[in-house]
């Protein structure tokens, strides 16, 4: 340890320079994985927080939810399938309201009292219970407690009751209300509608049976559904399946580009060093010391980067505005870090075998004769 | 004879490390740049092409297309404002279709409209008829086939194609209004629309017309009921567009910066390691802007050739990647790319000036 | 030889002072020397004499802290260092100790470097290239890198990129102490030939006594102070 803290105390500011340079790689990745699983969180966190593990759409709808449209009798007929626990209507629809003053767009989400479909974690009040009252979630700061919301076509105002946190639907901020004031909300919007049809049931499982082995015999119980449960649904959203694959092949790159030039660095600076470690080697040092002095300076300067790393993602959060809510992910981070760590000592790993190779002899050599090395 | 050159041809392992992670960093903007265009070119394609410069809208459908209605009278009235030289109604219906062979649904916008889009040929002959966008054919479809739309199932047969037509990620299908109507009443009988009433109107202006007058003018006009605005604007607040520009941008931004720190730190110690040879140079009368010059030079050509090399990278996970993410590659983000990466490098050189500038050609003499 | 042009280096009372902290180190010491057109000075003396410096001063790669340096008639003294760095390119060659060639560079590619930095005619330059390996016996190997050259070719090199840029004064510095007897002989016949050959002027430093008989003019140096062996 001797040798390797002195060596960096010695030139604090190239290991300053290299913890730096390395934190900036490794906020790249962190940045990348919150922004990505922000905007996905933006367009499926109201179907995340809601209660139903199992979702029931029309066989066509392909996992849109508001593309799902079921004949009111679908619901008891689900409920009836065995396995069962609760079954209710989920109706969802965007539309515009008025509130605080402003016209904003929401997924209004409705679903009865008691059964599946309301939201399971509130930050703030309770649950909508009756007719006119309404959950929203909080990201877009447009709604309080007490407000009363009215949608831009007119109809009676649904009053803030509760609020929630990670619950956006297609990027919009979503609306939690009973399934009877979502049919006036929806007979208000569209005059010329000759009903209001559910989009969806939300089903939870009975007890001891599991969502994917209930979806299955819904599926094969009912026709002219899909069941899927809440993480297939979530995975499958429209918006969401078509650019996953893409969010982790890019943040693959970035892993390895990060790896890459994490490895490379200490190997320069190895090379660097070249002389000085010839020299303790002639004299005696063991190849393992001077191995373990080089991990032990890449630990630390992946310490500072990781610090570094996290310094910077809280600051981007704050500062950049990119229309979302920004939502870091404890969890990801740590598996990035991990991935990152491991590869990046892999890429130093050729460091140490170059230190390993250097030939003691080489020291008593005649000194560089006619060239520059 | 020029030393940057001959370094980079004869020592081109020396350089391998920083070709590497540039590689890698442009096949990266690359594909962040092919999701951004894709995904931008798949939700907005529709409404791009409409013709006219406006775009008219109920005024409490917040610019939701979806959500938008604007009945007959209201169209007469605003075919009547002045500076309105044609106005045509649009409506879409967002459902799957059942592909023939298919296993899996396409999700598609069916289309009604009466003034053709650019590149879409005006509305079929007969009811039924729709031209399909050329995405589809990632879901299997073929021109002839019946597409069966909605719950319901209702056949549609494609007879020809179009492109740069889709909205919201959904295939665009163009077809007569009638068809766009009953495949509305059939599939979402609770958001039918009465005859004669459309969605939106696409409006165009009379030549040497101020388009922003005449979006005032008819909205005014209709007396609040409508809110009129250019294409572009409406294109821009489609839902989660802005959202999603500002989040790639940010992270092609950041990768960008990171481009000019893995060049600068490259140099940086690529420089520490000429020291002796700079002084050697600057000994028998090299200026400092001259060896920098070299420096900047190397990191051009590491620059281009790390571009050419991640592009084809790009392509190649491309060509991996199923036909339906919304990845389009086009020559202009590429050069886009290829410019901020030459900039970028660059940039990231110049952080070796001071080094270089401060060489003692003194120390050539031991 | 015996032109009547002006002194090819001229150094009146040079000083050369380091400070660090409040030390002063003194590594000339007013020193003066003349040396004619087309002469060659051996200069002599231990490590730590201070030669090195007085080397440095004389071709423009060091300022004096006091005193005067003149090189074919022009007042180097007081330049900054842009102007010495062209000073240096076009009017000083220098051969270095630790021979100093480009590892990735070829004999004669090595020899061209100089002419890129000066912006000379390309043909020229090449020609002159050329011109010069063959009178170092070198034209076999100008194609070769330096790591496929023996010590003695690659001083021999060195020596003729100290050529390219037509000096009025070459400035050599401890030409043979990597080098055994035989080969260092060889390379010091080598230079002198080449000095002469084009009537420039020479200084040699050296720390070796048998190679100043290849001199016209021996001089001693002593902690910073400049003598003439003859008369000390």
């Amino acid at each position: 340890m001797l040798l390797a803290s002195r060596e960096i105390r010695r030139a604090p500011v190239r290991f300053g320079l290299l913890a730096g340079a390395v934190g900036l790689l490794i906020f790249l990745v962190f940045f990348q994985q919150t922004l990505l699983s922000s905007l996905l969180n933006s367009f499926t966190g109201a179907l995340q927080n809601q209660s139903g593990t199992v979702l029931v759409y029309s066989s066509e709808a392909r996992n849109n939810l508001e593309a799902s449209v079921l004949s009111p009798d679908i619901v008891d007929k689900v409920a009836a399938v065995p396995g069962v626990g609760q079954a209710g209507p989920l109706g969802a629809a965007t539309m515009t309201v008025l509130a605080q003053g402003q016209q904003i767009d929401v997924a209004v989400i409705g679903a009865e009292p008691g059964k599946p479909g309301q939201p399971t974690q509130l930050i703030s009040g309770r649950p909508a219970t009756a007719p006119g009252e309404g959950v929203a979630s909080s990201e877009t700061k447009s709604f309080a407690i007490g407000d009363a919301v009215t949608t831009a076509a007119g109809g009676s105002p649904v009053t803030i009751v509760g609020l929630t946190a990670q619950s956006q639907f297609n990027v919009q901020p979503s609306l939690f209300v009973t399934f009877d004031t979502f049919t006036a909300l929806r007979k208000a919007a569209n005059p010329d509608a000759t009903m209001v049809l559910p989009s969806a049931v939300a089903v939870i499982p009975a007890p001891g049976v599991s969502p994917k082995a209930l979806a299955d015999s819904i599926d094969a119980a009912v026709p002219q559904l899909a069941a899927l449960t809440r993480s297939e649904a979530v995975a499958g959203a429209p918006g969401v399946s078509s650019t996953q694959g893409s969010f982790a092949l890019l943040l693959t790159l970035a892993v390895v580009v990060v790896a890459l030039v994490t490895g490379f660095f200490f190997l320069i600076l190895t090379v660097q060093k070249t002389a000085a470690l010839t020299l303790l080697r002639a004299v005696g040092a063991p190849a393992s010391y001077l191995v373990r002095g080089l991990i032990q300076q890449v630990v630390l300067v992946l310490g500072v980067a990781l610090l570094v790393a996290v310094g910077l993602l809280l600051t981007a959060a704050a500062a950049v505005n990119t229309g979302l809510p920004l939502t870091i992910d404890p969890r990801a981070l740590v598996v990035s870090t991990v991935v990152v760590v491991v590869l990046s000592l892999l890429g130093v790993a050729f460091s140490v075998w170059r230190v390993l190779r250097i030939d003691p002899f080489q020291a008593v050599g005649r000194p560089g004769l006619g060239g520059i090395e | 004879m020029k030393l940057a050159l001959l370094e980079l041809r004869r020592r081109p392992w020396r350089f391998a490390p920083a070709v590497i992670a540039l590689v890698l960093l442009t096949g990266l903007l690359l594909t962040l740049g092919g999701l951004l265009d894709g995904l931008y070119n798949g939700f907005t394609g529709a409404l791009r092409a409409q013709p006219g410069a406006l775009l008219t809208y109920a005024s409490d459908a917040n610019l939701s297309v979806v959500r938008s209605r604007i009945d007959a009278a209201t169209i007469a009235q605003v075919e009547r404002v002045p500076g309105v030289e044609q106005v045509g109604g649009l409506g879409t219906v967002l459902l799957g279709a059942e592909v023939p062979g298919q296993a899996t649904e396409a999700s598609v916008a069916l289309f009604g409209y009466q003034r053709a889009p650019g590149g879409v040929p005006a509305p079929p002959e007969h009811a039924g008829q729709v031209y399909a966008d050329t995405s589809l054919k990632a879901y299997g479809v073929k021109e002839g086939n019946t597409l069966l739309l909605g719950p319901q199932r209702y056949p549609v047969s494609v007879v020809g194609w179009v492109s740069d037509t889709d909205f919201l990620l959904q295939g665009g299908l163009w077809g007569t209004v009638e068809t766009w109507r009953e495949v509305l009443g059939s599939a979402r009988p609770d958001q039918v629309l009465a005859s004669g009433t459309f969605q939106v109107l696409t409006v165009s202006t009379t030549a040497g017309a101020d388009p922003a007058r005449v979006a005032a003018a008819i909205d005014a006009a209709t007396g609040g009921k409508t809110q009129t605005v250019t294409r572009s604007f409406a294109v821009d607040s489609l839902p989660g567009i802005t959202q999603q520009r500002s989040t790639f941008n940010a992270i092609i931004d950041t990768t960008f910066f990171v481009a000019a720190l893995v060049v600068a730190l490259f140099f940086v110690l690529l420089t520490i390691e000429r020291v002796g040879i700079y002084a050697v140079f600057k000994a028998i009368g090299a200026s400092s802007g001259q060896l920098f010059a070299q420096v900047v030079l190397q990191a051009v050509v590491i620059a281009v050739v790390s571009f050419m090399v991640g592009a084809l990278l790009a392509l190649a996970v491309g060509s991996l990647i199923p036909p339906q993410v919304p990845l389009q590659f086009s020559a202009s983000r590429a050069l886009q790319v290829a410019v901020g990466l030459v900039v970028m490098s660059t940039l990231g050189s110049a952080v070796s000036l001071r080094r270089v500038v401060r060489i003692d050609p003194a120390t050539a003499i031991s | 030889m015996g032109h009547h042009r002006e002194a090819a280096l001229k150094l009146d009372n040079v000083r050369k002072v380091y400070r660090s902290g409040d030390a002063e180190t003194v590594a000339v010491d007013r020193a003066s020397l003349e040396v004619g057109p087309a002469e060659i000075v051996a200069l002599v003396g231990p490590s730590g004499s201070g030669k090195t410096t007085l080397l440095s001063i004389s071709g423009g790669l060091l300022s004096p802290s006091g005193g005067r340096v003149v090189v074919a008639g022009d007042d180097i003294s007081g330049y900054d260092p842009k102007r010495l760095t062209r000073f240096r390119r076009e009017n000083v060659g220098f051969v270095f100790q630790s021979v100093n060639l480009v590892p990735f560079l070829t004999a004669r590619e090595n020899l061209l470097v100089v002419a890129d930095f000066s912006r000379r005619d390309k043909k020229k330059s090449k020609a002159r290239a050329d011109q010069l390996l063959a009178e170092l016996g070198l034209a076999e190997r100008a194609g070769n890198l330096p790591r496929q050259l023996s010590g003695g070719e690659r001083q021999r090199v060195a020596v003729g990129r100290a050529f390219m840029n037509q000096p009025d004064l070459v400035l050599i510095d401890e030409p043979t102490s990597a080098l055994d007897t035989k080969l260092g002989e060889q390379v010091m016949e080598l230079i002198v030939t080449e000095v002469r050959a084009r009537g420039t002027a020479a200084v040699i430093v050296t720390h070796d006594m048998r190679m100043t008989h290849f001199a016209d003019r021996t001089l001693t140096i002593v902690d910073g102070i400049l003598g003439d062996p003859a008369t000390s």
